[in-house]
This record gives structure tokens, C-alpha cells and sequence, in this order.
């Protein structure tokens, strides 16, 4: 008799990507930079024990790979660079926001609903045993992208996107144990350039404007 | 073995202008050396090209290479026959002139452009037209064919710190899309009767496109090509953006670019569609041919900018060109084979012509640039004496471009009206009147060439200098007259050997029309042309180059002999006693008035002449200021309308374009989540 179960495996995979979904309502709910910051990298921590534990069932060992490089990228990497530019910018919490908390948790939570219902006949036709997490993963995706809509700053929206990345990286496990391992390297580059690319980004909208408000990219119009 | 050798030189000529591109880009170096290394490697990719071209006009077969991409439909096709030979050699040629010339002229762009990049760009641009010529496959056609427009639009903006170049750029740039688009459609018409790319199914179908397809894709095809091509209606880019580019690349834009849509009409037409079409489509090629021809050389008549001239003269020729082509297709159709390939030939032969001496001009244009930093004609004047090689080339230029025995233009323009004349034989009475009317259309347009090149001489290289700049104006350096040198005598002896270049245009021509037509062209043993019947008419170059240079000499002796004895008396001209300036020369615009007001109707010129009198009597001006103008007629009935619509339009779309980060985001939330539910 195995360790795990198939049965209980597929129930710590579903316990992984709640988790995962959980702090994504944090970093919607926090006003904190640094904090919202912290959030994500606990969600990539999560992220990471989800896909061991994928690996770890399924036996597909480059998984591991991937799970070590969100730690080594997403946990620790990106969240130094944020917190650098959050540091440097002395910009500490988000003031204004185009969504307030109260009503954004509330479109958060349609959002969840609208994954599930969405990816509901789908599920059913899938065997494998991290199919239901392919539901939460869309809404992790739906969160980011809202939470890239609703906040001002240029810090949580690149944690937006970066949430987005995530919930992608989850769907990919879950739908399909993960994608081949040189996308994964891939796609792993491109973040991090990204997340290079929009702190640089940050910096210049910081001396151009006095802020890291988007918003006031408006003045660009003619 | 000839194959073998064909590869070699491929790959010779993609490995110069490769190195041409990435080298000067790659290597630090003072830009004295990077401007020689660029243009040296675009040199020796001219060489080889002509190698190349020779070598493929000579072969016995086409010559084919492709590689595959992973790209559906895409294939990395070229192909080498006979057609693509031809056009490969005259690019080659042009090349290799602007590149040598491009050591010398390029060197003025010291510290206002970026020499390497110049350079780099320009081997990159010569690189995409070779290849457009090569490749056999839509897809790969219509990539370089792309980055061709591209190149040539970034080597247009060099200047991009004047706001004309910008504007000339951009308008380059949406005309030559405008055309791509064209010819995108025409190439889909084919692509979705045979499912590929590949130029050898679009030759042979496995069944004929329907006939209403078939006159969609002539018609596409003619507006796409057209519009690099510069014909009439669609020409208004030119003059714009060949005055606006660097002069070497206006030379190969003017010079050869627009030649390459003449390759894609002669592929689509003779080779896609086999020749099979209906009288009218030939018909319609020649009217276009005939406005291009006459309204292109009345604009540039009026035209005082000399590279502005150049390029409304480009719209002449390759209205020639057309002329030659469409009298080709009109015989095509009622089946007189000999015709058919005699009027082909001649549109390619003036195809070759123009592409040299339009390149020395522009060259020569580029020399006085050089040497005076003016394009307006008004400011020259008294250069022949301070450039001579350049007034030297230049009137080698234009000779040719006006028609004159020995040049070359002389021999393709006779061509052309021959095969124009010999309409009688069409048993249709329509083209029986026609196409003597497109002649004397033609016969027009070599008239008005002639005066509008006896202005451009005249006022820029004789009489007094009109402007410190002319007066201080110095002979261009050595390799700026060698690129001229090489592209003149080119010239003279496309001219003086039409023997030995229609047999070659013959074998161009010959799968087309089906028949050779190289022994009843050259007649008497070679020593002349004759329009397929030596009896309708016939011509021998050089023996009218001889008797040129005979009755010249004897002219002299006779003068020498019985003209008595030569007195040299020094002294200044009579003026009726007003000192003699360069203000009391003819100017370019007086030069041009009798023609003005002959043609009214079509210049709808406006004059204003204001006059300031002395304030002690109206009997003596102060100051006048005469002020003329001519109608853009087809961009003001043709283009601002457009550009209108499309302007108006855009300012009510920008709207939903509010430069709000967070509504464009939203927008894309609100079409994911849509599509989502549309899906489910």
C-alpha cells in the first residue's frame, strides 16, 4: 500500500491550489506594498508544494525542476527586486484604488464562481487527478487580471501579472502535468525579464510623473 | 557544373551583402573605414550579381534551390531563370555603381546620420531586391518584398531631422502598404486555386482559374505593382520620397526599385497566367503606360528641384516601360507571337536603359547636392566649368533619357514605337487606331523629355552661377565619378551593341511569347535592328554613331578649310548697356513658361504677380514678387479626400483610446471573460 493514495493525492493537490487562492483574496484585500509583496511570495511558495506534490504522484521528475525554480525566481528573486523598488520609491501603501477592498473581494468571488462555472463541463472529461484544480487555477488567472485593473500603482500591477503567471504555471500542472520543461525554462526567463523590465519601468514612470500612479500615463494622450 | 556554379555565386552574393550588413554594424572602427567596408561588400555583391545575372541568362535551364521553414506555406524557394537573370543583372549593375559612388558621397553625411547604419541598411535593401527577384514562393515573395519597403523606407528617413523627410517617409510608407495589400489579394486569387505558394503551381494549375478571378488578380496585381511602380494615378509618392533619400538610394529606389514591379507584372501576366488574356487587359496597360508617360514629363517639366524632376521622370519611363509591355500583351492576345515578344522586349530593354541611366542621373543630381547643398535648380548654373566629369556624365544622362542617338535610350524608345506602329496587323479596328495614338502619345512625351533635360542642362551647367553655392562649387571626389563613369559608358554601350543585348533579351523573352525573335531582330549580319521585318523598318546604332562622329569631324574640317581665319577677340558681351549678371539669365521657370501656358488646361497653373512702386512714381517698381504654382490635381481630388475620411473617421474611434492603462486592461478583462462564456 503506497504512502498516498490516489484519493488523497488529488485532495492535497485541491488543499495546494485553495491554499494558492487564498492568499490571492489577500494580496486583493491588502493595502500594503510590502505586504502584498510577502503574499505573493507565499503563494509561489505554495505554488512550488503543489507541483512536488504533482511530481511526487506522478512521477514526472522535470516537474521538481520547475517547483525549484519558482522558489529560487518567485519566492526569493522577484519579491527582492519589488521590495527594492518599493524601498527606493518609499512608496508604502495604495491610497487610491479603482475598486474599493469591500467591492473588489465581492467581484473576486463572482470571479471564483464564473471559473468554476465555466470550466464545470470540462472537468468531468479529464482523468487526471489535479483536474479540479484547473477550475481554481482560471480564477487565480481572473483575480490577477482584476487586481491588475483595479489598483493604481505600478507595483501591484505587477503583482497582478505576476499572480496571472502563477495561476497560468497551476493550470498547466493541472491540466496537463506541466508543460514540456524547455517552455517552463521559457516562460520562467520571461518573468523574470519582465518583472526586470516593469521595475525599471517603475522607476522612469517614478522620475517622469513624481509617482508610480498608471493612471497618470493619461497625460501621454495628446 | 553550371549549376555548381550557380550556387557558388548565390551564396557569393548573399555572403557580400550579408557581410555588408552585419560588419560595419559589428566592428568598431573609425566611419571612413566602416563607410568603405559597408560599401566595399555591397561592390563585391554587385560584382558577383552580375556574374550571377550573365551567367543565368546564359544557362540552358532555370536554376532552382529551396529550403523548407517550419512555417506553414512558407518555403525558402529561389529560382533562377532567364526573366530573374535579367533583372538580377540590372540591379546588380546599378548596385555596383551607387556602392562606389556611395564611398565618396556618403561621406558628407559625416555627423548627421550614422554612417555604419547608412551602410548597413543600404546592403540589406540591395540584398531584398535580389532577393524579390529570386524567390519562387508567394510567401517568401511577399516577406522580402516587405522588407525591401521597409529598407528603402528607413534609408528615405536618413534625414529624419527635417520634417519633410518625415513626412515624405510616411507617406512613402502608407502608399507602398497601400500596394502590398494589392498584391497580397492577387496573390491569394492564386493561392486558393491550387492550396500553395509555390510559384511552379501557380504556373501550372491543376485547373485554369475561373476568367472572373483571373481579371480580379490582373487588376490587383496592376494596382499592387503599380503603385511601387509610380503609374498614374498612383505616383504621387515618388517625387516625395526619391528627393527625400540619400542620393545613391534614391538612384537605386528610382533606378531600380520600381523595376521590380515590373518583374512581378511580367511574372504574374506572362508567367502565372501563361500569356492567356483577353485583348482589353493589354489595352488597359497601355493607357496606363501612355498617362504615366505624358503626365509624368509634364510634371516634371515644371519641376525645379532637380531630384523632384528625376523622379516625376521616372513615372515617364516606366510609362514607356508599360507602353512596350501593354503593345506586348495586346498582341499576345490576338495571337501574333513575333509582336508580342518584340514589344516585350522593348519594354524590357527600356527597362534595363532606364534603370542605368536614371541611376547616373540621380547620381549626378546627388554630385551637385555634393557640391553645392542645393536640389533648387534656380541656384545653379556656370557648373560645367567647375564639374566638368560631372556635366560630362550628367549629359550623358541625359541624351539618354531624352532619346538621342548613340545612347541607349534611343535604341529601347525605337523599339517601343516600332513595336507600337506595327498595329496595322491586329485584326481588331479599336487597336488598329489605338496604338499609333499611344505612339504619338510616346512621341509627345520624348519631345517634352527632350526640352525638360535642355532646361536641366542647361540651367545647371552652362551660363553664369547663379548662387555663391554654385559659384563655389568643386568637382566631386574620385569615387563619386568613377560610379558615374561606369554607369555612362554602360550607357553608351547599351546603346552602341543592341546586337549583342537582344539576343540575351530574346532569351528572356522566348519562353513567354513562345518563339525566338533574336535573328529577325538583329539584321544585315548584326550590324542593325529591325522590328522582326527588316522591309517595315530598320536601324543600325552604330553606324549612326559613326556618321554622328564622321559628320561632326567633317563639319569641322569644312569650317577649318574654307571658314578663313579664326580671330579670337576677348571682351565682355553687349547688354545694351545693362551689366550682365547672373540675374539677367534665363531662369528655369522662364524656361518653361512658352510649355506652361501651351498645356493650361492640365497644369491650372496660379500666378500671382504683386508689385511694390516707388512711392515718388508708379513708373518705377520697387520690389516685384511673382509667385506660380501648379494644381496637384491628384492630390487634391484624389488623395486628400482619402486621407480626410480616414482622418475623420480615426478622431471619432479615438474615443474608446483613452491612454488609460487600467481601460485598455479592462477592455481585454471584458473580451476574455465574453469569449469565455460564449464558450461554455
Amino acid at each position: 500500500m503506497p504512502l498516498i493514495t490516489p484519493l488523497i493525492g488529488s485532495q492535497l493537490v485541491d488543499l495546494g491550489s485553495a491554499l494558492l487562492l487564498l492568499t490571492c483574496f489577500g494580496i486583493v484585500a491588502q493595502r500594503r506594498l510590502s505586504a502584498c509583496v510577502d503574499l505573493f511570495a507565499v503563494q509561489s511558495v505554495f505554488l512550488a508544494l503543489t507541483a512536488t506534490l504533482v511530481a511526487f504522484l506522478t512521477g514526472i521528475h522535470h516537474i521538481y525542476i520547475a517547483a525549484a525554480l519558482t522558489v529560487i525566481i518567485k519566492a526569493i528573486v522577484i519579491p527582492r527586486i519589488l521590495k527594492r523598488v518599493i524601498e527606493r520609491l518609499n512608496v508604502t501603501r495604495e491610497l487610491v484604488m479603482n475598486v474599493n477592498v469591500p467591492s473588489g473581494l465581492l467581484i473576486c468571488g463572482g470571479l471564483v464562481m464564473l471559473a468554476f462555472f465555466i470550466t464545470q463541463p470540462i472537468i468531468p472529461l479529464g482523468f487526471l487527478l489535479t483536474r479540479d484544480s484547473l477550475a481554481i487555477a482560471l480564477a487565480i488567472m481572473l483575480i490577477g487580471f482584476f487586481t491588475m485593473i483595479a489598483r493604481k500603482k505600478a507595483v501591484t500591477q505587477v503583482i497582478g501579472f505576476l499572480v496571472m503567471e502563477n495561476g497560468l504555471f497551476l493550470g498547466a500542472s493541472a491540466a496537463a502535468y506541466g508543460m514540456p520543461l524547455i517552455v517552463e525554462l521559457g516562460v520562467f526567463f520571461d518573468v523574470l525579464v519582465g518583472a526586470i523590465i516593469i521595475g525599471i519601468y517603475t522607476h522612469r514612470l517614478h522620475d517622469a510623473f513624481d509617482s508610480v500612479d498608471t493612471s497618470k500615463l493619461t497625460i501621454l494622450k495628446e | 557544373m553550371v549549376n555548381d556554379l550557380t550556387f557558388t555565386l548565390v551564396w557569393g552574393l548573399f555572403g557580400w551583402y550579408g557581410a555588408g550588413v552585419v560588419l560595419p554594424l559589428g566592428c568598431r572602427a573609425d566611419s571612413r573605414r566602416q563607410n568603405l567596408l559597408a560599401h566595399g561588400c555591397a561592390a563585391f555583391g554587385g560584382m558577383v550579381g552580375i556574374v550571377l545575372g550573365v551567367v543565368g541568362l546564359l544557362a540552358s535551364e532555370p536554376w532552382a534551390a529551396r529550403s523548407p521553414s517550419t512555417i506553414p506555406l512558407l518555403t525558402f524557394a529561389i529560382r533562377l531563370d532567364p526573366l530573374a537573370a535579367f533583372f538580377v543583372l540590372t540591379i546588380s549593375l546599378a548596385g555596383l555603381a551607387a556602392s562606389i559612388y556611395a564611398i565618396g558621397y556618403v561621406r558628407h553625411f559625416d555627423g548627421r546620420a550614422s554612417i555604419p547604419l547608412l551602410g548597413s541598411l543600404f546592403n540589406g535593401f540591395l540584398c531584398s531586391m535580389t532577393l524579390v527577384i529570386l524567390a519562387d514562393n508567394g510567401f517568401f515573395f511577399l516577406i522580402v518584398w516587405e522588407l525591401m519597403s521597409l529598407l528603402s523606407y528607413f534609408l528615405v528617413v536618413t534625414e529624419h531631422e527635417q520634417a519633410e523627410v518625415r513626412y515624405a517617409g510616411l507617406f512613402y510608407l502608407i502608399m507602398t502598404h497601400v500596394g502590398t495589400a494589392f498584391i497580397i489579394v492577387a496573390f491569394l486569387i492564386f493561392f486558393q486555386g491550387v492550396g500553395s505558394f509555390s510559384f511552379d503551381t501557380f504556373r501550372h494549375p491543376e485547373q485554369p482559374l475561373p476568367e472572373g478571378m483571373k481579371t480580379i488578380a490582373f487588376l490587383t496585381a496592376l494596382i499592387g505593382f503599380g503603385t511601387k511602380a509610380g503609374i498614374v494615378p498612383l505616383h504621387v509618392w515618388l517625387p516625395y520620397a526619391h528627393p527625400a533619400a540619400p542620393s545613391h538610394v534614391s538612384a537605386l529606389m528610382s533606378g531600380v526599385m520600381i523595376k521590380t514591379a515590373i518583374y512581378g507584372l511580367v511574372r504574374v501576366y506572362f508567367d502565372f497566367l501563361g500569356g492567356q488574356f483577353p485583348w482589353w487587359w493589354g489595352f488597359v496597360v497601355l493607357l496606363v503606360g501612355a498617362v504615366s508617360a505624358l503626365l509624368g514629363v509634364m510634371y516634371a517639366l515644371m519641376e525645379h528641384d532637380l531630384k523632384s524632376l528625376l523622379a516625376y521622370h521616372s513615372v515617364e519611363n516606366i510609362g514607356i516601360i508599360l507602353l512596350g509591355i501593354g503593345a506586348g500583351m495586346i498582341f499576345q492576345s490576338f495571337g501574333l507571337k513575333e509582336f508580342a515578344a518584340l514589344g516585350l522586349l522593348a519594354g524590357l530593354y527600356h527597362t534595363i536603359n532606364h534603370a542605368m541611366f536614371k541611376a547616373l542621373l540621380f547620381l549626378g543630381a546627388g554630385s551637385l547636392l555634393y557640391a553645392t547643398h542645393t536640389r533648387n535648380m534656380e541656384e545653379y548654373g556656370g557648373l560645367l566649368r567647375r564639374m566638368p566629369w560631372t556635366g560630362l556624365f550628367f549629359l550623358i544622362g541625359a541624351a539618354s533619357i531624352s532619346a538621342l542617338p548613340p545612347t541607349n535610350g534611343f535604341v529601347s524608345e525605337w523599339l517601343v514605337f516600332q513595336s507600337l506602329f506595327l498595329s496595322f496587323q491586329i485584326p481588331d479596328l479599336l487597336m488598329k487606331l489605338m496604338l499609333p495614338i499611344a505612339g504619338a502619345m510616346l512621341a509627345l512625351t520624348g519631345v517634352l523629355a527632350l526640352a525638360c533635360f535642355a532646361k536641366a542642362f542647361g540651367i545647371a551647367f552652362l551660363a553664369l552661377p547663379r548662387s555663391s553655392h554654385a559659384r563655389h562649387a568643386e568637382e566631386v571626389p574620385m569615387p563619386m565619378r568613377l560610379g558615374m563613369g561606369l554607369l555612362a559608358s554602360v550607357c553608351l554601350l547599351l546603346g552602341l551593341l543592341p546586337m549583342v543585348v537582344v539576343p540575351l533579351l530574346d532569351r528572356v523573352v522566348g519562353p513567354f511569347a513562345q518563339i525566338s525573335i533574336a535573328d529577325q531582330v538583329v539584321a544585315l549580319d548584326g550590324w542593325a535592328l529591325a522590328p522582326v521585318d527588316v522591309q517595315f523598318a530598320s536601324i543600325s546604332p552604330p553606324i549612326l554613331a559613326a556618321m554622328l562622329i564622321v559628320g561632326a569631324l567633317l563639319g569641322l574640317c569644312l569650317a577649318v578649310a574654307f571658314g578663313g581665319h579664326l580671330v579670337k577677340r576677348y571682351g565682355k558681351t553687349w547688354g545694351c548697356g545693362i551689366n550682365l549678371s547672373p540675374r539677367t539669365e534665363y531662369t528655369a521657370t522662364g524656361f518653361v513658361q512658352p510649355i506652361k501656358q501651351v498645356f493650361s488646361t492640365i497644369y491650372r497653373p496660379t500666378v500671382k504677380l504683386e508689385t511694390e512702386f516707388l512711392e515718388e512714381s508708379r513708373y518705377f517698381a520697387k520690389r516685384r514678387r511673382f509667385e506660380f504654382h501648379i494644381e496637384p490635381v491628384f492630390q487634391k481630388y484624389l488623395y486628400d479626400p482619402v486621407v480626410m475620411f480616414f482622418s475623420t473617421t480615426a478622431d471619432r474611434l479615438r474615443v474608446i483610446q483613452a491612454g488609460s492603462l487600467h481601460l485598455y486592461l479592462a477592455y481585454i478583462f471584458v473580451t476574455l471573460i465574453v469569449l469565455l462564456l460564449f464558450a461554455v
